[in-house]
């Protein structure tokens, strides 16, 4: 009688100990909030002072639309397949196909930040604009406000979400996933107060410029190549 | 993108209009002395009466509509009080407004009450020695001319809200002048709260209590056609300037007049919000008074319409193209 009773109890114990350590698994799969993970590289809101002016150009003649920035991106930020901070558009006519990628471009001046209601979004010094999740209430007005559609919701957290430049990364020396991943090296990543990288070279020769100026947010970080006659003489991009 | 707001954000800028509008009416009664002469408000008013107890009621109701529509604001409440801390945000600003409104109009209807129904207002200054020597009408005046003003903001701040978002849905920001700054809906909004106001209030209100013998008055229904054209004809303005400025604006309006929303603009908008209650209405100018039929008639419909009108503006947002 005995031996069935323990080895109940012993199931139990399994069980419970089993359930304790899936929910343990759970939230540590869980990714924690943009500011936890830059705290051990120094990315805190209030101490932040950095000479750093960081850019990304996305050469859109070398794009395949591939999407591995994408698959990137997602990996990195634990997002799901449905949801990605990068959103590829596909541009041209039939005789000129191309791919353009777009995410947040960092505006130096947000409308983003502007709409929010209780101050979540704000602009580092380098140029960055990130969202601080605590202060996040998720009204979704930022979404609405982005002209470049680069706000996602974060429905388990219930806060807005974007692309935060892999900041961790990017503090640490690295570079953001989705440069790291691209394959036709069409995402060239540097510091733009560095005039002999790549990046400060490109801007400066007038072929990198900001997508849509006109929107007049002044993207800080995003610069693109694009070299479609139609693109440049109906936009001016 | 995903439409993210939908029938939860509709009906609190719905709810939204309504109070105001309501509140408007019953502000316009009281500081014009009308809800004080016998053959437009027999014995009681209904204007002023449902006028001023709805209009707090409704507009919290979409306050709570809104909370709902919250992410991390709903599961953690205490971040909402942050709300209030960004001046830049129109929604701070209207966050602000509603925080104010709100009271005001509860304060109108409760002391509308205590006017209608003495007999609670001897019993409760039996009661509170403090409040016998207070005069219920100069004091309703006062409230009602802060109510008055704040109805209007709130109804205009419903549209300031969603055309604030300038390039990012060009159709939301379209200019009512081109070139000039300022956007159709916050003016559309206005108009349709004061519409939405006047249907609840006169045409369902007054016609109902005075069981088939409205109030006489030819000023209302000429006011209210007023209304009612000045808002198809703003309408008809956002559209036609959207497919000026082409792109997704163009692409919103096309939606709208052929498009996934068509039925929801042809249907619920043209025939229900404007047909059918001018029709109304022009029949109650030429006899001077509100049949049973006509005023329930064009009151539900311009109610009902005035719903259909914010929710089709929210789902047809296109986001501008790239």
């Amino acid at each position: 009688m005995s031996t069935p009773d323990f080895s109940r109890r012993r199931f139990l114990g399994l069980a419970l100990a089993g359930g304790a350590s899936a929910s343990l698994a759970v939230q540590v799969k869980k990714l924690p909030d943009v500011h936890a993970r830059l705290a051990p590289v120094g990315g805190d809101r209030q101490k932040e002072v950095v000479e750093a002016r960081y850019g990304l150009v996305i050469d859109t003649n070398k794009c395949t639309g591939c999407q591995a920035c994408v698959k990137a991106c997602n990996e990195r930020n634990d997002l799901p397949s449905d949801l990605s901070y990068i959103h590829g558009r596909v541009k041209g006519d039939q005789h000129l196909r191309w791919f353009l990628m777009v995410q947040c471009q960092h505006c130096a001046d947000p409308p983003c930040a502007t709409v929010c209601p209780t101050n979540a979004t704000y602009v580092r010094d380098d140029g960055v604009v990130l969202i601080d999740e605590k202060l996040c209430v998720g009204c979704k007005y930022c979404m609405y406000a982005c002209p470049y559609d680069a706000r996602i919701f974060d429905q388990e957290r219930g806060v807005a979400d974007k692309c935060w430049l892999c900041l961790d990364w990017v503090l640490a020396g690295g570079e953001p996933a989705c440069v790291h991943a691209c394959i036709p090296g069409a995402r060239i990543f540097g510091r733009l107060d560095d005039p002999d990288s790549t990046v400060s070279q490109l801007v400066a020769s007038g072929r990198a410029r900001p997508l849509r100026p006109e929107f007049g947010t002044q993207p800080a970080v995003l610069r693109y190549v694009i070299d479609d006659p139609a693109e440049q003489s109906t936009r001016g991009a | 993108m995903h439409a993210e707001w939908g029938w939860l954000a509709a009906i609190y800028l719905f709810l939204g209009g309504l109070g105001a509008g309501a509140m408007a009416y019953a502000a316009l009664f009281e500081l014009s002395g009308r809800r004080y002469e016998g053959d437009t408000c027999p014995e009681v008013c209904p204007v002023t009466l449902v006028g001023s107890t709805v209009a707090g009621p409704l507009v919290a109701a979409g306050v709570l509509l809104l909370i709902f529509e919250l992410g991390a604001g709903l599961r953690e409440p205490w971040r909402i009080p942050l709300m209030y801390t960004h001046p830049d945000s129109v929604m701070t600003w209207g966050v602000w407004i509603l925080t104010i409104f709100i009271p005001v109009a509860f304060l109108y209807g409760f002391l509308e009450l205590m006017h209608v129904y003495p007999g609670a207002w001897s019993a409760l200054t039996a009661r509170a020695a403090f409040l016998r020597n207070l005069r219920l009408r100069p004091i309703k005046r006062i409230v009602a001319a802060v109510g008055g003003v704040l109805a209007l903001a709130v109804a205009t701040y419903t549209g300031v809200l969603i055309s604030e978002v300038g390039h990012a849905v060009p159709f939301w920001s379209t200019p009512l002048v081109p070139f000039l700054p300022i956007p159709t809906l916050p003016v559309l909004f206005l108009i349709s709260a004061l519409s939405t106001g006047e249907a609840l209030t006169i045409d369902l209100a007054a016609t109902i209590s005075s069981r088939g013998q409205a109030p006489r008055g030819r000023r209302e229904h000429f006011i209210h056609l007023g209304l009612i054209t000045g808002e198809a004809v703003l309408l008809g303005q956002l559209l036609a300037h959207a497919f000026l400025e082409g792109e997704a604006a163009a692409q919103s309006a096309r939606d709208i007049l052929i498009g996934p929303h068509s039925i929801v603009f042809w249907v619920f908008i043209m025939v229900l919000g404007f047909i059918i209650p001018f029709i109304g209405h022009v029949y109650a100018a030429g006899r001077g008074r509100h049949q049973p039929v006509t005023g329930l008639v064009s009151g539900i419909s311009l109610i009902a319409s005035g719903l259909f009108l914010r929710y089709l503006v929210i789902v047809s947002a296109v986001h501008a193209f790239l």
